[in-house]
C-alpha cells in the first residue's frame, strides 16, 4: 500500500469517484469527481488533533460499526493516503451549526470548509477495474436472527474483533457485552451530572440527600419549595443508579467468548440468494478460528458446513493442522435455526448428517461466513463504463479472454467479477494489468513509429 | 490515443495491478471511492493460509 503512495507513476486519487467514461479502447476520456475531504491533503500531517477534539461521535465504518469514529476522521489508522477527511452529512459546521473546532486545533491548517469537490479529465487508453465486492447482508435470511441477536455476527465483524488495532484491541468480548458497557458508560455520565445538582443542594444545606430525603417524606419540609425540587432530584438519581448497579453486577460475570460456532454458506450455495460458492469462506472461518485458539488457548470452534472447501496451494493441510492443534470440529450439515438462549447465548440447531440427529448447542458466539455479493453502487459504475453484469451482478468477463470485460480496452480482476481470495486477485490483477498494457503500449509504439 | 491507464478501485487487486503498470513504465490514475485505499483486505487481521498480517 505504501508503494502506491510513493511510486512517481501512479496518481492515487482516493476519496474520488467516476462520473462519465467517453471514446474507445486506446483513447477513452474519463471524467472523475474529486470530492472535497474538507481538508487540504497537502497539509494535513495525519497527526490526527482534530478528530481527539471533534464533538460529534459516529459509528466507525470500517470497523463495521462496532466502535465509534468522530465526524472528522482517518478511514483506518495506516490509511494511504493518511489526510484525513469532514464526513459532510454529520459535521456540525457544515451542517450550519457552530462549531470549526477541528479547524481551531489543526496546527497544520488544514481544514478548510469552503472545499469543493473537483472535475477532473484524464485521457487514458485502456480500463482496469478492480471495485470489489459487497459482504452479503444475513438479515436477509430471518431464521439466523442476525441484528436480532446480538452474538450472531457477520465474519468481517469478527475479524475487527480479532483485530489489536480493532474497536476491543483483539480481546474477543461479546458484542452483548459491549452494549451493555457502552449503556453503563451513558448511565455513568448522567449519574455524574446528577450528583453535580445534589452536591449544590447538600452543600447550601449541609446535609445528605439520603438523610433529607427521609425526613422530607416523612412530611418535614412541607410548602418548601427549594427542598421539593432537591427531593426531585434525589428521586431521579435513584432511578438511574439502581439501574446503574443492576448493570455492574451483570458485567461482573462478562468473560471473553470462547465457545464459537462457525455457520458456512450464509447466502452462498443457497437457490435463494447465490447458487455459486463464494470460494473462500470456508478458509477465513478455519483461519478465523485458528487466530481465536492462539488468543486464548482455551477457545473452541465447531465450524458447521455442507463440506469444507479447502482447494489451494496448502489449504486442506492448513484445514487439518486447524482440527489437529487449534481446537476445530467440523461438522458435517446446514444450520437450520439460531435462537437466543440464557446468558444471550446463541443456540445453533442444526442436522448432524452423521449421526442422523436434529441438535441444538449453544454457544458464547456465532460467525456467520457470508457470501461474495457485487459491490456498492456497481450498477452505476456498469452504466459509467458501458459494461454489462453477469446475472448475479458482477460484471460480466469472457470465457476464453477471462479478464476481457464486455467492450474493448475495460478488463476486470479480483472480486468485481465474481467471488476470490487474495491470491487469485493478486495473479489477476498481474493479468488485468498485461492486458491494459497490451494496448498502451501499442499505442505508443504506433506514436513512436 | 494515450498510453496511461485508469485503475478502479484500490483494494488489493487495484493496488496490485496499479503497481504492475507502473513497473512497466506505465502511468496509472487509481481511482478509489473511500478515503484510503486498502479494501477488504485491510480490514482483514490476518490472511489464510500463512496467517501473516494483512497489512
Ligand atoms: C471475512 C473475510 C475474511 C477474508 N479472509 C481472507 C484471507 O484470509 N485470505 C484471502 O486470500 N482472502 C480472504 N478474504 C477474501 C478477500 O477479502 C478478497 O479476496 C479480496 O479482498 C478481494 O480484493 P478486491 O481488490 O478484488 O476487492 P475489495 O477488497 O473489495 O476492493 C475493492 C475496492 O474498490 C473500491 N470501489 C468499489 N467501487 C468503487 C467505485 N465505483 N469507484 C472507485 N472505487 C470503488 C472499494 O472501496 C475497495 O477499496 C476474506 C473475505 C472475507 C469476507
Ligand atoms: S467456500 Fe465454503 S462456506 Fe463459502 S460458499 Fe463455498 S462451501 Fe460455502
Amino acid at each position: 500500500m505504501l508503494d502506491v503512495g510513493r511510486h512517481p507513476d501512479i496518481d492515487l486519487m482516493a476519496y474520488s469517484e467516476v462520473e462519465k467514461v467517453e471514446g474507445e479502447s486506446g483513447a477513452f476520456k474519463a471524467t472523475i469527481r474529486r470530492k472535497a475531504r474538507y481538508v487540504e491533503e497537502d497539509r494535513c500531517t495525519g497527526c490526527g488533533a482534530c478528530k481527539e477534539k471533534c464533538p460529534t461521535v459516529l459509528p466507525d465504518a470500517f470497523n463495521m460499526g462496532l466502535g465509534t469514529r468522530k465526524a472528522i476522521y482517518s478511514w483506518f489508522a495506516q490509511g494511504i493516503p493518511s489526510t484525513h477527511t469532514i464526513d459532510p452529512a454529520h459535521c456540525r459546521q457544515l451542517n450550519g451549526k457552530k462549531c470549526g473546532i477541528c479547524q481551531k486545533v489543526c496546527q497544520a491548517n488544514a481544514v478548510n470548509f469552503d472545499q469543493k469537490d473537483r472535475i477532473v479529465e484524464l485521457d487514458v487508453g485502456a480500463i482496469v477495474v478492480a471495485s470489489g465486492y459487497k459482504v452479503f447482508d444475513p438479515s436477509q435470511i430471518p431464521e439466523y436472527q442476525y441484528r436480532q441477536i446480538p452474538n450472531v455476527i457477520t465474519a468481517i465483524e469478527f475479524e475487527r474483533l480479532l483485530s489489536a488495532s480493532g474497536p476491543t484491541a483483539g480481546h474477543l468480548h461479546r458484542p452483548s457485552d459491549l452494549l451493555v458497557e457502552a449503556e453503563m458508560e451513558a448511565l455513568e455520565k448522567d449519574v455524574k451530572k446528577s450528583e453535580k445538582a445534589l452536591d449544590k443542594f447538600e452543600q447550601k444545606y449541609g446535609q445528605a440527600s439520603a438523610a433529607f430525603y427521609d425526613a422530607y417524606q416523612k412530611g418535614a419540609y412541607e410548602g418548601d419549595e427549594d427542598r421539593g425540587k432537591w427531593a426531585e432530584k434525589y428521586v431521579a438519581h435513584l432511578a438511574l443508579v439502581e439501574p446503574l448497579d443492576a448493570l455492574k453486577r451483570e458485567a461482573e460475570g462478562f468473560d471473553v467468548a470462547k465457545r464459537l460456532a462457525f455457520v458456512q454458506c450464509v447466502g452462498s450455495r443457497d437457490f435463494r440468494f447465490y447458487p455459486f460458492c463464494s470460494g473462500y469462506c470456508c478458509m477465513h472461518s478455519i483461519k478465523e478460528a485458528i487466530i481465536a485458539n492462539e488468543h486464548e488457548r482455551e477457545t473452541t470452534s465447531v465450524i458447521f458446513g455442507m463440506d469444507i472447501r479447502a482447494v489451494g496451494k496448502g489449504f486442506e493441510e492448513y484445514k487439518i493442522r486447524g482440527g489437529n492443534q487449534s481446537g476445530i470440529t467440523y461438522v458435517r450439515g446446514r444450520v437450520a435455526e439460531i435462537t437466543e438462549g440464557p446468558q444471550r447465548n446463541p443456540v445453533v440447531t442444526y442436522e448432524d448428517t452423521r449421526e442422523r440427529k436434529v441438535i441444538s448447542r449453544d454457544f458464547d458466539l456465532v460467525i456467520l461466513a457470508t457470501a461474495c455479493a457485487p459491490s456498492e453502487g456497481v450498477e452505476r459504475l456498469a452504466e459509467i463504463l458501458g459494461i454489462e453484469r453477469n446475472r448475479f451482478g458482477f460484471f460480466k468477463t469472457g470465457t476464453s479472454q477471462s479478464l476481457d470485460t464486455t467492450r474493448p480496452g475495460i478488463f476486470a480482476c479480483g472480486c468485481a467479477h465474481g467471488p476470490m481470495d487474495i491470491p487469485e486477485s493478486v495473479a489477476q490483477a498481474s493479468g488485468a494489468a498485461a492486458r491494459a498494457a497490451q494496448i498502451v503500449t501499442a499505442a505508443s509504439m504506433r506514436k513512436a513509429s | 490515443m494515450s498510453k496511461d491507464v485508469l485503475v478502479i478501485g484500490g483494494g488489493i487487486a487495484g493496488i496490485q495491478a496499479s503497481l504492475d503498470l507502473a513497473e512497466m513504465g506505465i502511468h496509472v490514475y487509481l481511482v478509489e471511492s473511500l478515503p484510503s485505499i486498502g479494501g477488504k483486505m485491510a480490514q482483514l487481521d490476518k490472511t489464510f493460509p500463512t496467517n501473516d498480517c494483512a497489512i
